[in-house]
């Protein structure tokens, strides 16, 4: 249910970073009065509350730089090991996505030792390594912490990058991106980065099919060669562990690791757009909108902002009941969650405010944020809503130094950041401290609803058109699934034409109305290929624009008959006969009409021209047809030609909506009236089934007698 | 909420492995109080927090089936507030007292915790007590939440790849016992519900004799007992016996085929085999091996079919935990380009491998070393421990597992492992879900 305390821990951890422990005399709970009367009615009293005291993670430095970190925790027999090395991100440009690669092969073999081998010692000791491309973290138990150190210390030294393991790694990679492609958050993440920071900036840089194909096995070798020195790394070690074997163990393992230096990058600072735009990522059939209101900002740990930041922002959309989860989830029930999160960072940091919601309420929900931006800005918060925050961000920040590693993670921030020594003791103090003026201030610095990417990943033809509206040029943004810029290949329609006309014009392409009022019966037939040897017979017959008969065949047997005989329509399959009724009986009837689009112009249809879409290279107007009981029909008619290139129609299936493609091609004159010979259906089967006409015959006199539903 | 494929891995690789090693003993106190309600106390005075929390004996599995997804549905209800607790209110109590609660649904039970600065106990206590003895539900917080619980399915399962993987896979492998029903349920059965409806399911389920109280953390036993008294004592105690279906589900007698099409972009490869209820030796011994099939990078699966032969992005196994007979998942998505007929080739060769062939001595002691590791992993949180001694007491009748249930893993054999693969993972006993990526929309 609530999903907040995780990523108000993160947040704390990001911005306010020193070593402590909380420690209590042992064998003493508060006292806590035990109320007595009418108990039920308030809330009890609490005891007196406990003081957290503060202790320190050891550190001591090897004399290659390594610096190394100690928590002691003996409450459990493990240890647990973090080399962490501090590389300063570079503009990888057409390699982008080498430090991934570089941290999924980090551990895929050394000089003595094959990935098999590293992996079958890690899971014999029962323990848990994991590498990436800042190096190296695992744990077991006290009793195997050598072995775990002996391979975790060859895998940051001697690493191999081999040619076999490396075409592995990109083949695994390649399958990751295509993964990724459906995945809403992984795409508004990617993209989100893409936005805010820009392509010229190591932050925004993402992998893509392209660059992954660019990266080179040796510029790994490179890379490690140049980054991994111990005057940029730390071994975190935290757990059962004392000083003295912490000593041993880092002069052990990584001792003989050589200094050097590493080079360092600078980049301009990426700025918040001029003005607030719209960016917007297709999903096809998403059923939800991913919304992220984001950019960069400007604010470093440890700096004076960072607390009374990251009070504001938990106010903003930090805790289970913030404002924006108080007003997007349990005031409008648009969402699971909403949240914000201000992230100092020490090159660049973000804001973000983000939610999954549904697509009819994609717009609403915006409002909403925006809403609750500006609130931020104008209005003072009320002292009890900042009491309560702090009390939350208290209360969170002493529940989270119960995991000894969040102690750990406070002293390697802490040195990184070049935070001071007591800036941990301090932290909750300066929460306090933190005023109302403070928060205003806070609002009017680090939000920007004036100045923000609103980026949305969904469903382009449900959702996009309504954002124009947030969005001062009028415009929305498309992009491709890594944040390429594409272009609106929509059209406006030109003047003059109108749904009616585009029907006419149909019409007119196939024949015109007198041609076709010749027809007065017309029988196709035609083959679907299903499989290597497989093919579908499918035979058609209508007749006077009332009668018709769909039958379906596989070597020589039916498969299904479904009829029309101007007033009942069955449908007799492997399963027995059914009756048609309500929305299948009016497909069938409109399917007996030689032309059907004609009927488009009676009261039982309403059309709307929804403007110009492309098909294979083709532009053509987009048709919303809606038939008096309610089904709905998309339908795509070539701008050049008249002729129709493609209908969609949803379908309801036990439960689920399918969404049936039919694209129309080669249309060839029949009896004066020109018909598709080939038909795509997709939707119906995993693969796309092509139906090419074989036969049609007009004229030829078929009796009503064909087209008997008994 | 539970029901994610990746909740659930962690849930296999964590929440069952609690058990006994030497140093390492966790002292608690449990005692009933006269209504039935169970009590668990478990002291540990190393950070100034208390984790409260209450497991009731019901889940999705006790709901009525036209009623499906009530039980979770029930749970976000029960944060709307009390006979004495304003609509909204229960989260600002949690909030301005410096906390965090949550709570979660799974097939068999719904759990509720706080977790408090430790001079904060009380708050806690009087919370869960409103919430087990007159909880309140408004229109307007059935109506906000059902959207919320909709909007969750849609994040968590519809516009998620493979994201209704447990759902789609459950519904075939069960078709008479209510593991056949999704834990988040039917949207149209939540939108029926009347009110009737909830005043029955809380009288029939939220009441003290089916519920236990577990707290772990700063607290001060002797005190702390006084406390549940002035809140706990007076609820009344159900009445009539708790609904527990008896429900036996007949084996599925012959291999399920089905294929399931997502928004995915590469296929996958679902079994779910059936397999005996948690605690049994025989659930321990297919959770052994499930983990010689997937637990770290060495395991069967890991090295041969995402690094040897490369047609697997990620592959695993993990057995769920069920108090009545349920079912082991193995779940594998292709690499690019690769045919799920090949991939199933590959991943009934390995299957059958396990069951005809012993494991070495060397990769059977390598699982046990991963029991171990698991186990003093777990159990690391003050709120860990509280869900462990509740967990292990609700279903096993035994706090104590929370020590002792190691030992059960030590008493399976390499042939059992064998024998288990063979009379368990087998293709009459199983649904075979071929996911595939929905042909290309305009």
């Amino acid at each position: 249910m609530h999903t907040f305390r995780l990523i108000s821990i993160a947040l704390l951890v990001a911005c306010c970073l020193p070593a402590v422990r909380a420690q209590q005399p042992a064998g003493k709970a508060p006292k806590i009065p035990v109320p007595t009367g009418n108990v039920r009615s308030k809330s009890p009293a609490p005891g007196e509350a406990p003081k957290i005291q503060i202790g320190k993670a050891d550190k001591f430095t090897l004399n290659n730089g390594l610096t190394v970190i100690v928590v002691e925790n003996h409450k459990l027999p493990r240890v647990s090991y973090q080399l962490f090395v501090d590389v300063d991100p570079a503009l990888e440009g057409a390699m982008a996505g080498k430090k991934d690669l570089f941290g999924d092969m980090l551990a895929k073999g050394t000089l003595t030792r094959t990935k098999a081998q590293i992996d079958e010692s890690i899971d014999f000791i029962g323990a848990s390594m994991s590498a990436s491309a800042s190096g190296v973290s695992g744990s077991c138990l006290t009793r195997h912490t050598d072995k775990l150190l002996e391979i975790m210390a060859d895998v940051v030294l001697n690493p191999t990058f081999s040619d076999d393991e490396f075409d592995k790694s990109k083949k695994r990679s390649e399958s990751g991106l295509q993964a990724a492609k459906d995945n809403a958050d992984a795409i508004a993440g990617r993209v989100g980065n893409v936005l805010r920071y820009g392509t010229a900036h190591p932050y925004g840089e993402s992998m893509s099919e392209e660059t992954l194909a660019n990266i080179k096995v040796e510029s790994l070798r490179t890379h490690h060669q140049q980054y991994f020195k111990p005057g940029r790394s730390y071994l975190v070690c935290v757990g059962d562990i004392t000083r003295a074997t912490a000593e041993r163990q880092a002069r052990a393992y990584f001792g003989q690791w050589a200094s050097g230096n590493v080079p360092g990058h600078v980049y301009d600072t990426p700025k918040a757009p001029a003005q607030t735009q719209v960016d917007f990522v297709h999903k096809p059939a998403a059923v939800q909108s991913v919304i992220n209101i984001t950019y960069p900002v400007d604010l470093k740990p440890g700096t004076p902002d960072a607390i009374p930041a990251s009070v504001m922002n938990t106010i903003l959309g930090g805790y289970f009941n913030s404002r924006i989860n108080a007003n997007l989830r349990e005031g409008k029930a648009y969402t699971y969650g909403a949240r914000s999160t201000v992230s100092p960072d020490e090159r660049v940091g973000y804001f973000n405010a983000g939610a999954s919601v549904r697509n009819e309420v994609t717009d609403s929900a915006i409002v909403e944020f925006m809403r609750e931006l500006r609130r931020m800005q104008t209005e003072p918060v009320p002292e009890s809503e900042l009491q309560v925050v702090k009390n939350v961000l208290t209360g969170n920040f002493s529940s989270s130094l119960e995991q000894p590693g969040t102690i750990a993670r406070f002293a390697l921030n802490t040195a990184r950041y070049k935070l001071p020594e007591d800036y941990y003791e301090k932290y909750l103090q300066r929460v306090q401290e933190v005023t109302a003026r403070d928060v205003q201030r806070m609002a009017n610095t680090y939000i920007q609803p004036n100045n923000a990417h609103i980026l949305v990943v969904g469903n382009k033809d449900e959702v996009a058109d309504k954002l124009k509206v947030f969005s001062p040029s009028g415009k929305v943004n498309f992009y491709d699934s890594y944040g390429r810029p594409i272009e609106d290949k929509r059209m406006a329609i030109p003047s003059g034409v109108t749904a009616q006309k585009v029907v006419d014009d149909y019409v007119q392409a196939i024949g015109g109305t007198a041609a076709i009022a010749k027809i007065k019966d017309m029988e196709t037939k035609s083959s679907i290929a299903v499989g290597p040897g497989m093919s579908l017979a499918m035979r058609t017959a209508q007749k006077d624009n009332a009668m018709i008969l769909v039958e379906m065949t596989m070597n020589g047997q039916t498969l299904n008959k479904s009829v029309f005989d101007g007033k009942k329509g069955v449908s007799m399959g492997q399963g027995g006969v059914q009756v048609l009724e309500g929305k299948e009986l009016q497909d069938i009837k409109e399917q007996a009409y030689t032309c059907k689009e004609m009927l488009y112009s009676t009261k039982d249809y309403t059309l709307d021209l929804k403007g110009i879409d492309q098909i294979d290279g083709k532009n053509a107007y987009v048709l919303q047809v809606k038939r008096a009981d309610g089904k709905e029909t998309t339908e795509y008619y070539d701008m050049q030609t008249g002729l129709k290139l493609r209908e969609i129609t949803v379908q309801d299936q036990g439960g689920q909506s399918i969404t049936l493609t039919n694209d129309y091609a080669d249309y060839k004159a029949v009896g004066g009236m020109k018909v598709p010979h080939e038909m795509t259906i997709s939707g119906a089967m995993p693969i796309p089934l092509k139906a090419v006409v074989s036969e049609v015959k007009v004229n030829q006199g078929l009796k009503a007698t064909v087209f008997s539903t008994n | 909420m539970l029901f994610m494929m990746r909740t659930l891995l962690i849930i296999a690789g964590l929440a069952c492995w609690a058990g006994s090693l030497s140093g390492q003993d966790f002292r608690f106190v449990e005692y009933n109080l006269d209504n039935g309600l169970k009590v668990i106390l478990h002291q540990d005075h190393s950070t100034p927090i208390v984790a409260v929390s209450v497991m009731y004996h019901v889940g999705s599995k006790n709901e009525k089936p036209n009623r499906t997804g009530f039980a979770h549905f029930f749970e976000h209800l029960l944060f709307e507030g009390s006979e004495n607790i304003p609509r909204g209110e229960f989260d600002d109590y949690i909030n301005n007292a410096g906390g965090y609660n949550n709570a979660n649904t799974w097939y068999d039970r719904t759990y509720y915790y706080e977790v408090l600065p430790s001079h904060q106990l009380a708050l806690g206590l009087w919370l869960e007590s409103e919430r087990m003895l007159h909880a309140k539900v408004e229109d307007v917080g059935i109506e906000t939440q059902r959207q919320v619980v909709k909007e969750e399915r849609r994040q968590r399962m519809d516009n998620q790849p493979y994201g209704r993987l447990l759902e789609e896979s459950m519904k075939r492998a069960f078709s008479v016992h209510p593991y056949q029903y999704s834990v988040i349920g039917s949207m149209e059965h939540l939108d029926a519900a009347q009110e009737a409806d909830y005043k029955q399911f809380y009288a029939d389920f939220y009441r003290p004799d089916n519920a236990i109280l577990s707290i772990a953390g700063d607290i001060d036993i002797e005190r702390t007992k006084k406390l549940i008294d002035v809140y706990f004592k007076d609820i009344p105690r159900g009445k009539g016996q708790v609904y527990r279906p008896n429900i036996v589900e007949p084996p599925l007698k012959g291999e399920v085929r089905d294929t399931v099409y997502d928004n995915v972009q590469l296929p996958a490869l679902v079994y779910t085999y059936r397999i005996p209820a948690q605690g049994t030796p025989d659930f321990y011994a297919v959770k052994m091996l499930s983990m010689v099939l997937s637990q770290g990078e060495s395991s069967r699966m890991n090295k041969i079919l995402v690094d040897e032969k490369q047609m697997a992005l990620t592959a695993g196994s993990f057995p769920l935990e069920l108090e009545d007979p349920g079912a082991n998942i193995i779940f594998s998505i292709a690499g690019m380009g690769v045919q799920p007929g090949d991939l199933q080739r590959e991943m009934d060769a390995i299957l059958e491998d396990v069951g005809k062939n012993l494991i070495s001595e060397t990769e059977f002691q390598k699982v046990q070393n991963q029991i171990e590791n698991d186990f003093v992993t777990s159990n690391n949180s003050v709120a860990g421990i509280a869900e462990s001694l509740a967990n292990y007491a609700m279903y096993y009748k035994d706090a104590n597992l929370i020590n002792t249930e190691l030992s059960r893993y030590r008493k399976v054999t390499r042939e059992d492992l064998m024998r288990v693969a063979r009379q368990y993972f087998h293709k009459d006993n199983r649904v075979v879900l071929y996911w595939l990526p929905k042909p290309k929309q305009p």
